[in-house]
C-alpha cells in the first residue's frame, strides 16, 4: 500500500496529487506534459516536493510538515525511466546485480534474468541489446533489489508493435505476481488492460480519476480518456 | 598579372599558409633530434645533472598528480553538480593559472607562501619555510597544471547522464558506490585526459619554479631548469634532457589518442 499527496512546483508547472496505491500495478495515463513523469521523480526523490507526504507501507519516505525525507537510496523505490537508463560499462550481469552486490545477488540475479527470458545475455554489454532486450535487462535489474514499490516510466514505448504485444503480458504477469504498488506510466489502452489494475487519470498536473480499468471503458471521464478507451478498436 | 593569374594564387595561399605553419612546428624539433647522436644522449644522461634532474622530476610530478587527483576531483565533481553562481565563480578561478604567465604565478605564490607572504608568518610559527625547498617545486607544480585536471575532469562529469545516477540511487547505491562504480568509469576518457595533460604540465614547468622554488641541483632542479642550467656549460645534457622530454610528451599523446580510439571502439561495439 502506497499513500501520497503531494505538491511539486516546477519551473511554473504545477503537480498535485492524491492518491492511494493497491499492491499490484496501477496504469497511469495522461496527456502528454500532465506530470506523469514528474510524479514518478517526486516519488523517487529526484524532484523536490514543496509539500507533502508518501507512505509506503506505513513508512513516511517523505513528510514535509515533519521534516522528513528520505534519500532516495533508503526508500526501496524502484525506477525504470523511459530509456531504461541501463549501466553501460557493466555487463547484464553486472547490471542486474548492481543493487544486491555480493554471491546471493548474482544467485537472484541468474534467476530473475533467467525467469524473463534473457538468461543467455548475462555477458553481454547493454549495447549490444535489442530493446525488448533492455526492457527486460532493466526489470530485472529493478527486481534483484528488492523494491517495496515500482515506478515505470513508459516501460513498452520504446519497443516496436511486435515486440510490445509479447513484452506486455510478461511485465503484466510479473507486476500481479510482485504484490508490491507498481505505477506503470503508459499511452496505450492495450497495456492497461494487460496491467489489469486500477486506472490514474492525470490531466494538466491534477489526478483527474482513479477506477477500475473495466469502469474507466466504460464511462470514460473527459476527451482524453475517451480517445484512449476508443483506441482499442482500431 | 591576369585575373586567372591572381585567382590560381590566392587558392594557393591556404596551402602555404598551412605548409608554413607545419615547418615552424616541426623545425625546432626536427633540429633537436638530428642534432643529438645516439651516443650523445647517452653521455648527455649519464651526466650527473640529468640524473638528479630527472629523478627530483618524477617524484615532484609524481606527488603533485596524486595531489591534483585527490584534491582536484571533488572540486570538479562539485563543479560539475552545482552551476550557478559559486561554480563559475570557481570555474575562473580554476582557469586563471593557465592563463596567466607563469612569471606572475612565481611571483603570486612567493607573496602567498614566502617568508614575508600572506601565510609566511603562519607557516613560520608551525617550522615550515616552503620557498627553495622541494615542496615549494611539488606546490609549484600543483599551482600551474591541477587546472588542467579540475577542467577535464569537471567537463566529463557534466557529460553524465543524470538518469544512470538516479537508476543507481534507486538501487540503494550511496554516493560512494554512485561515484566510484558509475560516475567515475563513465567518465575516465575525460578524467585520464585531463591527469594526463596535467602532469605533462607539471613536468614542463620552469617559471613558476624558478621564481618561488630557485635552481638547487637534487633539491628544486627539475628537468627544464637542469637543461636551462647545462645550456651555459654542456650543451650535451641539455640537449639529451630535452629529447627525453619530447619523447615523454609524444609517449603522452600516444597514450592519450589510443585511449581515446578505444572509447570510440567501444561506444560502436
Amino acid at each position: 500500500m502506497l499513500e501520497l499527496e503531494l505538491q511539486v512546483v516546477r519551473d511554473g508547472f504545477v503537480l498535485e496529487a492524491t492518491l492511494s496505491l493497491t499492491d499490484g500495478p496501477t496504469a497511469l495515463v495522461g496527456p502528454n506534459g500532465a506530470g506523469k513523469s514528474t510524479l514518478l521523480r517526486a516519488m523517487l526523490g529526484a524532484v523536490p516536493v514543496r509539500r507533502g507526504r508518501i507512505v509506503l507501507h506505513g513508512r513516511a519516505l517523505l513528510d514535509t510538515a515533519r521534516g522528513i525525507c528520505l534519500p532516495s537510496e533508503e526508500r526501496g523505490v524502484g525506477w525504470l525511466p523511459q530509456d531504461y537508463a541501463l549501466f553501460p560499462h557493466l555487463t547484464v550481469l553486472e547490471n542486474v546485480c548492481f543493487g544486491r552486490p555480493g554471491p546471493s545477488g548474482r544467485a537472484r540475479a541468474g534467476a530473475v534474468l533467467h525467469q524473463l527470458g534473457v538468461g543467455p545475455l548475462a555477458s553481454r554489454r547493454p549495447g549490444t541489446l535489442s530493446g525488448g532486450e533492455r526492457q527486460k535487462v532493466a526489470l530485472a535489474r529493478a527486481l534483484v533489489a528488492e523494491p517495496r514499490a515500482l515506478l515505470l516510466d513508459e516501460p513498452l514505448a520504446a519497443l516496436d508493435a511486435d515486440t510490445r504485444e509479447t513484452t506486455r503480458g510478461l511485465l503484466a504477469d510479473t507486476l500481479r505476481q510482485l504484490a508490491i504498488p507498481s505505477l506503470v506510466v503508459t499511452h496505450q489502452m492495450r497495456d492497461v488492460l494487460a496491467l489489469g489494475g486500477a486506472v490514474v487519470l492525470l490531466e494538466a498536473g491534477r489526478v483527474r480519476s482513479v477506477g477500475a480499468v473495466e469502469e474507466f471503458r466504460a464511462s470514460p471521464p473527459g476527451e482524453f480518456a475517451r480517445t484512449l478507451a476508443a483506441s482499442m478498436s482500431s | 598579372m591576369s585575373g586567372r593569374a591572381a585567382r590560381r594564387v590566392l587558392r594557393l595561399l591556404p596551402t602555404a599558409a598551412a605548409l608554413l605553419m607545419v615547418l615552424v612546428l616541426a623545425t625546432p624539433l626536427l633540429a633537436l633530434l638530428l642534432s643529438t647522436a645516439p651516443g650523445e644522449l647517452l653521455d648527455g644522461l649519464r651526466h650527473p645533472l640529468a640524473l638528479s634532474a630527472l629523478r627530483l622530476s618524477l617524484l615532484t610530478t609524481s606527488v603533485s598528480l596524486a595531489l591534483t587527483l585527490v584534491l582536484g576531483t571533488p572540486l570538479a565533481w562539485w563543479m560539475a553538480r552545482h552551476p550557478g553562481p559559486a561554480e563559475r565563480a570557481a570555474s575562473i578561478l580554476v582557469q586563471l593559472p593557465i592563463v596567466v604567465p607563469p612569471a606572475v604565478s612565481g611571483l603570486a605564490l612567493l607573496l602567498a607562501f614566502g617568508r614575508r607572504g600572506l601565510l609566511g608568518p603562519l607557516l613560520d610559527r608551525a617550522g615550515w619555510a616552503l620557498p627553495f625547498t622541494t615542496a615549494a617545486v611539488v606546490l609549484a607544480e600543483l599551482f600551474v597544471s591541477a587546472p588542467f585536471y579540475v577542467q577535464s575532469a569537471a567537463a566529463a562529469f557534466r557529460r553524465l547522464d543524470e538518469d544512470l545516477l538516479w537508476v543507481a540511487r534507486s538501487l540503494g547505491a550511496g554516493p560512494v558506490r554512485r561515484f566510484f562504480r558509475v560516475a567515475l568509469p563513465l567518465s575516465r576518457p575525460g578524467v585520464v585526459t585531463g591527469a594526463a595533460l596535467s602532469w605533462a604540465r607539471a613536468l614542463g614547468e620552469f617559471g613558476a619554479t624558478l621564481m618561488f622554488a630557485g635552481n638547487l641541483q637534487g633539491r628544486t632542479q627539475t628537468l627544464p631548469l637542469a637543461i636551462y642550467t647545462a645550456l651555459e656549460t654542456d650543451l650535451r645534457p641539455a640537449k639529451a634532457l630535452s629529447v627525453v622530454m619530447v619523447a615523454v610528451a609524444l609517449a603522452v599523446l600516444l597514450v592519450l589518442g589510443r585511449g581515446t580510439v578505444l572509447e570510440a571502439v567501444r561506444a560502436r561495439a
